[in-house]
């Protein structure tokens, strides 16, 4: 494909399966180095065997990112046995429960911001001293239409996705004299295996009617905008939003 | 890094600045390119472009005429063999007159130059890409069309219509599999603001330029060009009606430089 990645020590979390995976495959074949991280070993085993049967090279790290001290360990370990600094960070992780606001419990409120707005800082907190040290680095971090566009039941959601793109922003101007960009992906419906089961055929068909492009996006199509970011290409984008939606929320309804 | 193998481009104000550099990235990416511009200088880009092996032609014309972008359109179907990617990408400042006293005339112009432009790339891609049901559209905006003081107020006004259309030209394009997306550059050396850094060295104050961004420092055309070819490319299949700021930030912060916080 192209070596925009060559040798650069890549951390995905969320990596085991759908955008996550699909972003971990592309940087492998961009020439990245890959720390795959998921909360669950026993579902990042196959997807790791699976990157390294395509001659990628990825090593799989079971980490709950909500977890301050267990994602400091884990980035250490991860220099360590790369015996390279992380150049690249890819913040795909988050755990999401959809209820409305009069059943919202403190637990879900609570894992849902452990996981997708805290877990952002322990892995950013984490990775700058590394990339710091090796002379700059790129995070790529993935928000959602949520965060201007609200779907059904989506009080937590959009606020903890809004929340992705106010920390980016913040982090780029405080990253920024450390060589550091931070960016933010906003995908709008992509066709995941989680996603599509949770709509019946005629509301995929609605949903697609109402999108310019007229489709779901694949997890591919937003790896490749992930690594364009990741990359050198990008070296004047600091704190931007990309919107990856086919079009869907650029329409007024 | 050849990306864009099999994909004819055109792009418009390809003598210098940004065009100039988009220009030689789509062809180094492998594409063939039509490099249209109003100067000389156009043939310049093509002669880079063949010298380091790529395809390339030169047009010179007005690309804010509705006959010439036509012309654009028809001769780069005709001897590239087809047209997958349309970059519109010229421009003028505009003067910084006070406002009080500025002229219709000034207005007009600028629209046609930056605004009215677009409109004709869009209208005579549209119509052969819509017909092929396979494009990308891309159009030069700015971080000035986002907030006040970063241009001309009649550059400004003009760069927020180019954002408008990329969003209503994408929405009017539904279904057809054309995309149409914007590029913001923030401050970039190009023949535009030459002024600025020509000023700027004078007064031995080169390296304050870009110190609001967060990169702290202007861009290079280069860095643009490779946002355009990322819009260009299939990588953004999923892109549409998108305001692509490649601004080292500026267009994300307040100017926190200039503001004292309470300690």
């Amino acid at each position: 494909m192209s070596d925009r990645l060559k040798d650069r020590v890549c951390v995905v979390t969320g990596a085991a399966r759908g955008i996550g995976l699909a972003i971990a495959e592309r940087f492998g074949r961009e020439g990245g180095r890959l720390a795959a991280v998921d909360v669950s070993a026993r579902r990042l085993e196959p997807p790791v065997e699976g990157l390294n049967a395509k001659g990628l090279e990825a090593r799989g790290y079971a980490v709950d990112v909500g977890r301050r001290e267990d994602v400091h360990a884990m980035f250490a370990r991860v220099e360590a046995e790369f015996a390279a600094p992380v150049g690249a960070l890819v913040n795909n992780a988050v755990w999401a429960r959809f209820q409305p606001l009069a059943e919202l419990d403190p637990e879900t409120a609570e894992r849902m911001f452990a996981v997708g707005v805290q877990g952002l800082f322990w892995t950013m907190q984490a990775a700058a001293p590394q990339m710091e040290r090796r002379g700059g680095g790129s995070i790529v971090n993935l928000s959602s239409v949520s965060a201007y566009h609200p779907a059904k039941d989506s009080v937590a959601y959009s606020a903890l996705k809004a929340g992705v793109v106010g920390l980016t922003r913040a982090a780029a101007m405080e990253l920024s004299p450390k060589r550091i960009r931070v960016n933010v992906v906003c995908p709008g419906m992509i066709g995941t295996p989680a996603s599509i089961a949770q709509f019946d055929e005629a509301t995929i068909e609605t949903r697609q009617a109402e999108m310019p492009l007229g489709r779901f996006g694949a997890p591919e199509e937003i790896a490749s905008i992930a690594a364009f970011l990741a990359s050198d290409e990008a070296s004047y984008m600091q704190g931007a939003v990309i919107v990856a939606d086919g079009g869907w929320t650029v329409p007024a309804r | 890094m050849r990306r864009l193998e099999g994909k004819r481009a055109v792009v418009t104000g390809g003598g210098s600045g940004i065009g100039r550099a988009s220009a030689i990235r789509f062809a180094r990416e492998g594409a063939a390119v039509l490099v249209a511009g109003r100067a000389a200088n156009t043939n310049e880009t093509v002669e880079v472009i063949r010298a380091d092996g790529g395809i390339a032609s030169s047009m010179i014309t007005d690309a804010s005429k509705e006959e010439n972008v036509a012309a654009i359109v028809e001769r780069c179907v005709n001897e590239l063999g087809g047209l997958e990617v349309f970059f519109a990408n010229i421009g003028v400042t505009g003067t910084n007159t006070p406002l009080l006293e500025q002229t219709v005339e000034e207005w007009e112009e600028v629209y046609r130059i930056n605004t009215i432009s677009c409109f004709l790339a869009i209208k005579y891609a549209g119509r052969h890409m819509t017909a092929k049901r396979y494009g990308s559209i891309i159009l030069t905006s700015s971080a000035a069309s986002l907030r006040a003081n970063a241009g001309a107020i009649s550059y400004s006004a003009s760069k927020a219509a180019v954002n408008n259309l990329a969003q209503t030209a994408a929405n009017a394009f539904a279904g057809t599999g054309v995309r149409v997306n914007a590029v913001l550059p923030g401050l970039v050396e190009t023949q535009l603001t030459r002024k600025v850094f020509e000023d700027a060295r004078a007064r031995g104050i080169e390296g304050k330029l870009g110190h609001v961004t967060p990169l702290k420092r202007p861009g290079r055309a280069e860095e643009i060009a490779a946002a355009a070819a990322f819009l260009a490319r299939d990588d953004s299949s999923y892109v549409d009606g998108q305001l692509l700021s490649v601004d080292g930030g500026v267009s994300s912060t307040h100017p926190y430089g200039r503001i004292a916080l309470p300690s």
